[in-house]
């Protein structure tokens, strides 16, 4: 299953750190996000580009999912090596287009 | 002083009428047209931003603030007054400036009456030895430090009578939130709503349909999205909900998604989401959509503001990013970019010793890298791009040139070619103690 079939996203940054969020639209989709896309889920879609470990915070009232890498940026946006300023406000698509096993 | 609601309806309306430096003017021009808004908060400071202006004040003195301060202010001070206050981060590096600019526009305006402040003291570049960095800095040079600073000067200002309040780095949350908090008299628990509020609007757009698909929902577009509407916010008196909407000519997409979205960005633990003037627990707000781009938000709680606020430094480090792109296109135009791109991973390093580098294709995986999806069909155009870490000009020269020689001795139709470059400015946060930041206000000479 493709994660952004069930879920709305947004990725931000500050420093060295990539934040992404996933929002669920109702209570079954929020029990499968976090199901499915567990903090190692999630770490195996972002490291393909954005190194280091990823923490993930559960608002089950908000129906969120808060994905946290500390070390994904080395640098900040000044240090990419990516082509132009700010690649990273593409990278929930690492996890809107990843699919996860499971339904 | 006792402090009224500007609106006398037991409730008070702040806009976000621009959420970056670069942001469109006129959405606030039209809040202020209104008369629907006591005030405006004009958030227009990032890192880079800050870097930019840091560098401008280094070349001229009267320099440093936002350069289109008259851009954004032609068209909006005839508005501003009393009854429609503004306050912006737009005076950069230098408040100071940029508030004497604001008064001298002023009176060209025939608007020498407004009373404009600027709050200094978050530049602690001569300081940087004090505070608390969170990694080490021992190799670069520091261009510049600013403290987030929070309400209390803000709210300072808007006390003594300022109709338009010029600040440098403070947190975008408090921002917004000085107006309200000023006129609402809130305190303690009751601002966590204001800035649970500013937290939301400070980013313009992003807040009612900007950045945001939905799956099984059609994207804005035609004019709800070339003509997008921010947000404005109505606080209530006790300061426990606050409803969050449009202006009534203007579309977008606000709602329940578009609320969580944009109460998650950039925060990292949710239940304590650290600004100048309290720690933001948004782990019970709920939003609630009452009308359409309309929602009303509760359940905002704070603690007790942290003793050591947040500095962020800038550190130059050493050398500079070259980043190049060269476009092919036609039959074939995969192909060729391809070998293109081979040819530079062998000569860069090979030829003049480059290191630290990447080679990609624009269209393909430029952005995404190894993340990207899979390629379905040819693309008819596609760039490659190369970066490359330069320890100095000559070098990032040189690997432009290897770009350009690809469109005589590379292969077929090599062309557009595009070249910047960048410093190498590390951000680093640090921080400081409560006590050891003295904010003030200045006001902007009345002739």
């Amino acid at each position: 299953m493709r994660i952004g079939d069930i879920a709305a996203g947004r990725a931000g940054d500050k420093g060295d750190v990539l934040d992404l969020t996933l929002v669920a639209y109702d209570d079954a989709h929020y029990a499968k996000l976090c199901r499915l896309v567990t903090p190692e889920e999630a770490a195996r879609a972002m490291n393909r580009v954005a190194p280091g470990p990823v923490v993930r915070y559960e608002l089950p009232k908000l129906r969120a999912l808060k994905f946290v890498a500390p070390q994904a940026l080395p640098g900040g946006v000044h240090a990419s090596l990516r082509a132009g300023l700010h690649w990273q406000k593409a990278a929930i698509w690492l996890l809107l287009d990843y699919e996860v096993n499971g339904d | 002083m006792a402090r009224t609601s500007n609106s006398g309806k037991g409730s008070f309306t702040v806009g976000a009428g621009a959420g970056f430096a670069g942001d469109r003017i006129e959405p606030a021009v039209e809040m202020a047209r209104s008369g629907e808004v006591d005030a405006i908060a004009l958030e227009c400071l990032a890192e880079r931003t800050l870097v930019n202006a840091i560098r401008t004040r280094e070349a001229n003195p009267n320099a440093g603030y936002d350069p289109r301060l008259r851009r954004r202010f032609t068209p909006l001070l005839p508005h501003v007054g009393p009854r429609c206050r503004v306050v912006t981060n737009l005076g950069a590096a230098h408040p100071l400036a940029a508030a004497h600019a604001t008064a001298a526009l002023a009176r060209e305006l025939g608007r020498g009456d407004l009373r404009i402040a600027a709050v200094v003291g978050d530049d602690v570049r001569d300081r940087v030895q004090d505070v608390q960095w969170t990694q080490t800095c021992d190799d670069g040079e520091w261009i510049g430090a600013h403290v987030y600073l929070g309400l209390d000067p803000m709210l300072a200002a808007l006390d003594e009578g300022a109709d338009v309040v010029i600040t440098g780095r403070v947190a975008d949350s408090s921002l917004v939130a000085a107006a309200p908090v000023q006129a609402l008299g809130l305190a303690d628990a009751s601002l966590a709503s204001a800035l649970t509020i500013g937290h939301l609007l400070e980013c313009s757009g992003q807040l009612t349909g900007g950045n945001l698909t939905e799956p099984g929902v059609a994207d804005l577009a035609g004019d709800a999205l070339t003509y997008i509407g921010y947000p404005i916010a109505d606080i209530g008196a006790h300061g426990s909900t606050a409803t969050i909407r449009l202006l009534p000519n203007r579309s977008g997409r606000l709602n329940v998604v578009s609320c969580t979205l944009q109460l998650l960005y950039e925060v990292h633990d949710p239940a304590a989401y650290v600004t100048p003037d309290a720690v933001l627990d948004f782990t019970d707000v709920a939003f609630e959509q009452v009308a359409q781009n309309r929602v009303v938000v509760s359940g905002m709680r704070a603690s007790a503001r942290p003793e050591r606020l947040k500095v962020i430094g800038f550190l130059a480090r050493r050398g500079l990013i070259a980043d190049i792109e060269l476009a092919y296109s036609g039959t074939g135009a995969l192909g060729r970019a391809q070998l293109a791109a081979d040819v530079l991973r062998t000569r860069l390093p090979r030829e003049l010793g480059v290191a630290d580098f990447i080679v990609d294709l624009v269209g393909v995986n430029s952005v995404l890298g190894a993340g990207a999806l899979p390629l379905r069909c040819e693309p008819p155009e596609l760039r490659v791009h190369v970066s490359a870490q330069c320890a100095d000009a000559d070098l990032a020269q040189a690997v432009e040139d290897e770009v350009y020689a690809l469109t005589i001795s590379g292969p077929a139709g090599g062309g557009s070619v595009r070249s910047e470059r960048r410093g190498r400015v590390e951000s680093i946060t640090g921080f400081l103690p409560r006590d050891a930041v003295k904010p003030r206000i200045e006001w902007a000479r009345a002739s």
